[in-house]
């Protein structure tokens, strides 16, 4: 029995991934959308993606230098011993 | 002189940033954030000072400009070696460390109905590292503004100093001893190039009132010299040392989603976000969190959250290589003693205070201020070295404690 190729699994899973975000986007569409009027709770800080930017930069700059994946960023020492 | 240049534009940012201009709305943002490793031979403390300011003096466009310091004190091994040579004495080096890493940047964001537009620029300098980095960023929303998405790329040209030691085999290159004569000329050590680019596609989406998720993938390619110049690593069985060898080259990927809800009920914000990260040097890593927000006052928020992390090692990691790896196997071509690339766990627990005050009316706080918000967060992060040893000693800085303050002001 014939079996694809890795490259073959990997350009089928290339050409799969636009048409799966292109579905995903669409059923998320297809929800009622919110209303400008309903997003009062949305709006609050509590709720808004990024709203602790700073507070989150700082704690993952902390991470970076205790954690193999984070990071990789970039203005990061070499040589302060704390990595 | 690109030290020159840094203040300079991060001054010419501000001053931009500060200028009366008509409808300007600027904040001001200091923060200060200490890591704390206690720790009987290699402790670390880290004060990380920031102040950012940011102004919009027109519709729809914002200017901000930042600067950071890190002030690193305290003592780490400058050679690692494993169990196999726990019976030599001193064969683990440790040696004080005192630096200074100071990061100026700058940028403009356009905003228009839908869409949005950010660039920034970011310099770091520190004794023997030297980073340049550019980052832009797009976004836009659509069907109501309930769907976000927004794609970023940034581009880093870094230099780190190392000993200049010509075109020796890996196994005969020694670690930098000291910071000395770093990006002065000095022939006594070299600047390495590292090249750094990230991308990140993210995809905000609302589907109720009250609840809301986040998608994003992230990959990076880094290229260049990707280890500690003063680390070495004992790599022959007489204790015989080498400065740390990395691959050149690393690909990493990452996709995590996020979700939050807010609780009528219980008038709380509950999120959730789970990570999923790959890369080419089969580091394999989860990361889950869990976050809890709600006012206790209408001026007042609590958060209390707690995250889980857990990664593999590296191909080539090993807590020892006096044990004759085949010179073609990933151990036998590279070497490692840095523990971020053994396989770990880190559990980490805090939680935030952050009051806000908004000024009646016109009024304003001082005479100055819109509006002022300060807070006060604590986080404990304790690390679970699954396969890490200094001469077969497990290490006892594995407890960091993050306590940070922070203020900002809009007028």
């Amino acid at each position: 029995m014939r079996t694809k190729s890795r490259w073959g699994r990997q350009a089928a899973g290339a050409r799969a991934a636009p048409r799966l975000i292109a579905l995903v986007l669409l059923l998320g569409s297809s929800c009622a959308p919110v209303r400008p009027e309903q997003r009062a709770i949305l709006a609050d800080k509590i709720m808004r993606f990024g709203a602790d930017a700073r507070a989150r930069s700082a704690l993952e700059h902390a991470l970076e230098n205790r954690e193999g994946s984070i990071g990789g960023g970039s203005v990061q020492g070499g040589g302060c011993g704390c990595n | 002189m690109q030290l020159r240049r840094a203040p300079l534009a991060l001054g010419l940012g501000v001053a931009l940033a500060a200028l009366p201009t008509h409808g300007q709305v600027a904040e001001v943002d200091v923060r200060t954030q200490v890591f704390h490793e206690p720790s009987a031979t290699s402790r670390m403390t880290v004060y990380t000072p920031e102040l950012g300011v940011s102004a919009r003096p027109t519709d729809g466009t914002r200017v901000f400009a930042s600067y950071q310091a890190d002030a690193v004190s305290g003592a780490s091994e400058a050679i690692k070696a494993g169990p196999l040579l726990s019976g030599v004495p001193d064969i683990v080096s440790r040696a004080s460390v005192q630096d200074y890493r100071h990061v100026a940047s700058g940028g403009f964001s356009l905003e228009r109905a839908h869409a949005r537009l950010d660039a920034s620029y970011t310099y770091g300098t520190e004794n023997d590292y030297r980073s340049n980095a550019i980052s832009v960023a797009a976004g836009t929303d659509f069907w109501q503004r309930n769907t976000d998405v927004e794609i970023g790329y940034s581009h880093g040209f870094d230099e780190v100093c190392s000993l200049a030691q010509g075109n020796l085999p890996a196994t005969l290159r020694q670690g930098l001893d000291s910071s000395e004569g770093c990006f002065t000329g000095s022939e006594r050590v070299e600047a390495l190039d590292i090249s750094l680019d990230n991308f990140r596609v993210a995809w905000t989406q609302t589907w109720t009132p009250v609840f809301t998720t986040q998608l994003i993938f992230s990959g990076g390619l880094q290229h260049g010299f990707l280890g500690n110049p003063y680390r070495q690593v004992v790599i022959g069985p007489t204790g015989q040392a080498a400065q740390e060898h990395h691959p050149d080259d690393r690909s990493r990927a990452a996709l995590a989603l996020a979700l939050k809800y807010y609780a009528r009920g219980l008038k709380t914000a509950f999120g959730l976000s789970a990570r999923g990260y790959r890369d080419s040097w089969q580091i394999q890593s989860v990361t889950s969190e869990l976050s809890v927000e709600r006012y206790l006052f209408p001026w007042l928020t609590l958060l209390v959250h707690g995250r889980v992390y857990a990664q593999s090692g590296a191909s080539f990691w090993s807590d020892d290589y006096t044990g004759g790896e085949p010179s073609y196997g990933p151990r036998g071509q590279y070497w490692s003693g840095d523990r971020e690339v053994s396989p770990l766990k880190t559990l980490l627990a805090g939680g935030r205070l952050e009051g806000t005050w908004r000024a009646d009316g016109a009024g304003r706080w001082v005479g100055v201020f819109r509006q002022v918000s300060a807070g006060v967060s604590f986080d404990l992060v304790k690390t679970v070295l699954d396969d890490f040893t200094w001469a077969g000693q497990l290490p006892d800085d594995t407890l960091v404690m993050l306590p940070s303050l922070a203020a900002s002001g809009t007028f």
